[in-house]
């Protein structure tokens, strides 16, 4: 047990940290245009794929470093980069399971934000139970047509292209009949409704289909093979943003511990409260343990070890606190913790999520994390049945399968 | 940034493991339960011969030169054997006197601590429930045939086992830390029968009380009582650790062999779940008690705040789990016969000792916001 970061690890972050002091943007970035700009920008000084292999245009760095890049970019409240899901994920599963021409014709552009990607999964009727979705693609000779809707499409508005998941069969097992394709967002078939969240900014959508044109050259491995493939590929990110999520947890705290001096009950300061200490002091341990755990994770990866069934712990283990961390914060907050724009300097945080960052913002946010990419409820499946062998329960389809 | 256990700290776990599996069998707890003593002289040798008694003590005194990251392997096996033994108040102790002992009284104690010859405990409370050093309200004067210590210490651990005392007392030059013979004339020891049969306590009156020797200069006690808390700490939140992992392996596989309603209640959602979260309450757990004891072996800069984060959080945890699994088990979880109680109780008493989640937590807030 070593718990000091390598000379080589410290010195990236130096690197890093310098060279984010003399290009982070001095103001909000506005336009679509200028966070692809800043996103470039990373890019090119090596902060946006680095767990990409080279050859793709990736940087091949370490989990550890990715983590360190996420990590300064919280502590000094840069903007974030886009194409997240696309990077993070979409990227590697065409990395994985794609042809050579597909990975030449759209890695580089996905990388450089060239190009925004979104994620065609759920639909209304297909969330956690995802296999039993209805989206037909039917054979059309070079291409399929696509008929259909998916919802809760992240950047839905922004996109270029999306991988979707569709129905190529449906007289097989729900599990079988599904393939994974690529498909062009700009094109008359595809209608984009965007949807408002609670937070009152519509970075999702609806996407209707109809008659929408997929390419064959555009099938991500077989026909039949994309329930496998949307399972076995959950990317490259893993571990690289636990840093620099805890640091902007840290950060907030901070604002908390600065609101809670200048605040005042009872004739005297809020931290002055055993009460309210207590619950910071709280706050404050569980945020550092999701530290360690972060760097138990990152030391994990550095020897090479799998860690896909730990990602669920380390899934559900922050999404549950953030929603602990923003509720105990608004607690103590009272109504300073209402604004949606900042009127005090503590009122105003990070969020990371491209929206203006007020602790009202981050406490809407913290309640999304406990429902996409496998709400808590199946990471607790997961865990229960793939890591402490506990048995599957009985489901209706599963007696049927 | 290396978060595993190296492999001669790989090793000593599963030396841990196995001779307690062995030797420390839950019917060998029960019997320590109901032995006076209450814990086992034979034992006690066999972990001075397994080295685990000098684990964190210099070469030169019959230890192994190693630290706390040890200390935790050990005490992990400790807590998840419920194993009932002055283990750690002897080993904290003896780090006391390492730290800031004379070299006659480190040649004293310190080689007898190794070899199995001699146990020793902290009286870290007075009569007020504060663990803080600023609350000592024992005193000692000084006169001219040595100190006179005068007070109530409470809830000392396994002090009627132990051969010398350490005890924390208030004296005209500030808080100062003595040696204390428990033999000595006016010192009375009343034990205290505390929920957990496993865990000793001890109150222990001091009546004019002889002290010959400080450990250290009389009125610096405050920080190393600081350090010995914050040590005391990370050890008890270990052995934590231990308790809650075994309760789940224990609800894990109950939960994977009882039926009702023609399944096993492990493929009920609400015992699966359950499940699941005690794991995720284990696992941040043991990033809590390893990243704290090797800030504390490393002098990291957080090295004070990652040692109350550990007690803090895995007292809670272990609360948690360990509550979870009597839950799980139904009603043979309630019996005493069944062995859950064992760990329950282990974890519950050391929820208390070197302060509190509560203390911890107020700790933490000082240290991060300044206040
Ligand atoms: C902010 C945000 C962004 C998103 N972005 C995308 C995107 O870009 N692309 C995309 O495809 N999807 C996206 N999603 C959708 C997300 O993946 C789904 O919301 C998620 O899979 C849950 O599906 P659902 O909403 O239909 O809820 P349901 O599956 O209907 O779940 C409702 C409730 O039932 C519980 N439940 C369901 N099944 C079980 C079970 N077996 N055991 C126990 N409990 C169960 C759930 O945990 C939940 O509490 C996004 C969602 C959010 C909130």
């Amino acid at each position: 047990m070593d718990l000091n970061y390598s000379s080589e690890d410290r010195a990236f972050r130096d690197t890093c940290r310098a060279w984010m002091e003399a290009n982070v943007p001095r103001h909000d970035l506005k336009t679509l245009d200028e966070r692809k700009q800043w996103h470039r920008k990373l890019y090119e000084a090596g902060y946006v794929g680095m767990l990409w292999p080279k050859a793709y245009g990736g940087w091949g760095a370490t989990a550890m470093q990715q983590a360190i890049v996420q990590d300064e970019m919280a502590r000094i409240g840069a903007p974030p980069t886009i194409n997240g899901l696309g990077i993070g994920f979409i990227g590697p599963t065409i990395i994985v399971h794609g042809t050579d021409w597909q990975k030449e014709r759209y890695l580089k552009k996905m990388l450089t934000a060239e190009e925004i990607w979104c994620q065609l999964y759920s639909e209304p009727n297909a969330g956690s139970d995802l296999a039993g979705l209805k989206t037909r693609a039917e054979d059309a000779g070079d291409h399929f047509v696509v008929n259909g809707q998916k919802i809760w499409t992240s950047s839905g508005p922004i996109a270029d292209w999306g991988i979707l998941l569709c129905r190529t069969d449906s007289k097989v097992a729900k599990h079988k009949g599904i393939s994974c394709v690529l498909l062009n967002m700009r094109q008359p078939g595809v209608e984009v409704r965007p949807l408002k969240q609670i937070t009152g900014h519509s970075l999702f959508s609806e996407v209707f289909m109809t008659n929408a044109r997929a390419e064959k050259r555009d099938l991500i491995g077989d026909l039949g093979q994309g329930w496998a493939i949307a399972q076995t590929t959950l990317g490259y990110e893993r571990g690289g943003n636990s840093l620099g999520r805890v640091t902007r947890y840290a950060i907030s705290f901070q604002q908390l511990v600065k609101a809670a001096k200048e605040l005042r009950r009872n004739g005297r300061p809020l931290i002055q409260d055993s009460a309210v200490r207590a619950k910071l002091g709280k706050l404050y341990a569980e945020l550092e343990v999701q530290r360690y755990a972060g760097l138990r994770v990152l030391s994990a990866l550095s020897k090479g070890e799998g860690v896909s069934s730990a990602s669920s712990i380390t899934k559900l283990s922050y999404t549950e606190f953030e929603k602990r961390f923003y509720e105990t914060a608004l607690e103590i907050l009272g109504p300073h913790g209402h604004g949606m724009s900042a009127t005090a300097d503590y009122e105003e945080i990070d969020t990371s999520s491209g929206e203006p960052g007020t602790w009202a913002t981050a406490f809407l946010w913290s309640r999304a994390g406990t429902i996409y990419s496998g709400s808590s409820e199946i990471q607790k499946n997961i865990i229960g049945e793939r890591v402490l062998g506990l048995p599957k329960e009985v489901r209706a389809d599963r007696v049927k399968a | 940034m290396d978060f595993a256990f190296s492999s001669d700290q790989q090793l000593l776990k599963n030396a841990a493991r196995s001779f307690l599996d062995e030797h420390a069998k839950p019917a060998t707890v029960r019997l320590l339960w109901d032995d006076a003593r209450g814990e086992s002289e034979s034992l006690w040798k066999d972990m001075a011969q397994l080295g685990w008694l000098g684990l964190s003590l210099d070469e030169a005194y019959g230890g192994a030169g190693l630290a706390m990251v040890e200390s935790a392997i050990v005490l992990d096996e400790i807590g998840r054997a419920a194993l009932p033994t002055p283990y750690w108040p002897t080993v904290l102790a003896a780090t006391a006197i390492a730290d800031a002992g004379t070299d006659a009284q480190k040649k004293r104690w310190l080689p007898a601590v190794a070899t199995g010859d001699a146990r020793a405990t902290i009286a870290f409370l007075d009569g007020d429930l504060d663990w803080s050093p600023d609350a000592t309200a024992t005193r000692a004067e000084k006169s001219s045939e040595g100190w006179r210590l005068s007070g109530a210490k409470r809830w000392v651990p396994w002090a009627h086992v132990a051969n010398v005392l350490l005890v924390p007392a208030r004296t005209a030059e500030g808080i100062t830390l003595f040696l204390v013979d428990p033999a000595a004339a006016g010192l009375a020891l009343a034990p205290v029968q505390g929920m957990d049969f496993g865990t000793r306590w001890v109150h222990v009156t001091l009546d004019n009380v002889r002290a010959a020797e400080t450990l250290g200069a009389p009125g610096s006690a405050a920080p190393l009582l600081q350090l010995l808390m914050r040590r005391g700490a990370v050890g008890a939140a270990a052995e934590m650790l231990g308790a809650a992992r075994r309760c789940l392996d224990m609800a894990v596989g109950y939960a994977k062999v009882r039926e009702q309603f023609g399944q096993p209640i492990g493929s009920f959602q609400a015992i699966r779940h359950k499940c699941s979260e005690m794991l995720l309450e284990v696992e941040n757990s043991h990033a809590a008690v390893y990243y704290a004891a090797w800030a504390l072996d490393a002098r990291a800069d957080d090295a004070d705040v990652a040692a109350s984060v550990a007690k803090a959080y895995v007292g809670d945890a272990a609360r948690k789990v360990c509550g979870e699994a009597i839950q799980v088990h139904g009603g043979i979880g309630f019996t005493w016969e069944y062995d859950l109680h064992l760990y329950f109780k282990r974890a519950k008493a050391l929820e208390t000792m070197y302060g509190d989640g509560d203390y911890h937590r107020e700790l933490i807030t000082r240290m991060v916001s300044g206040v």
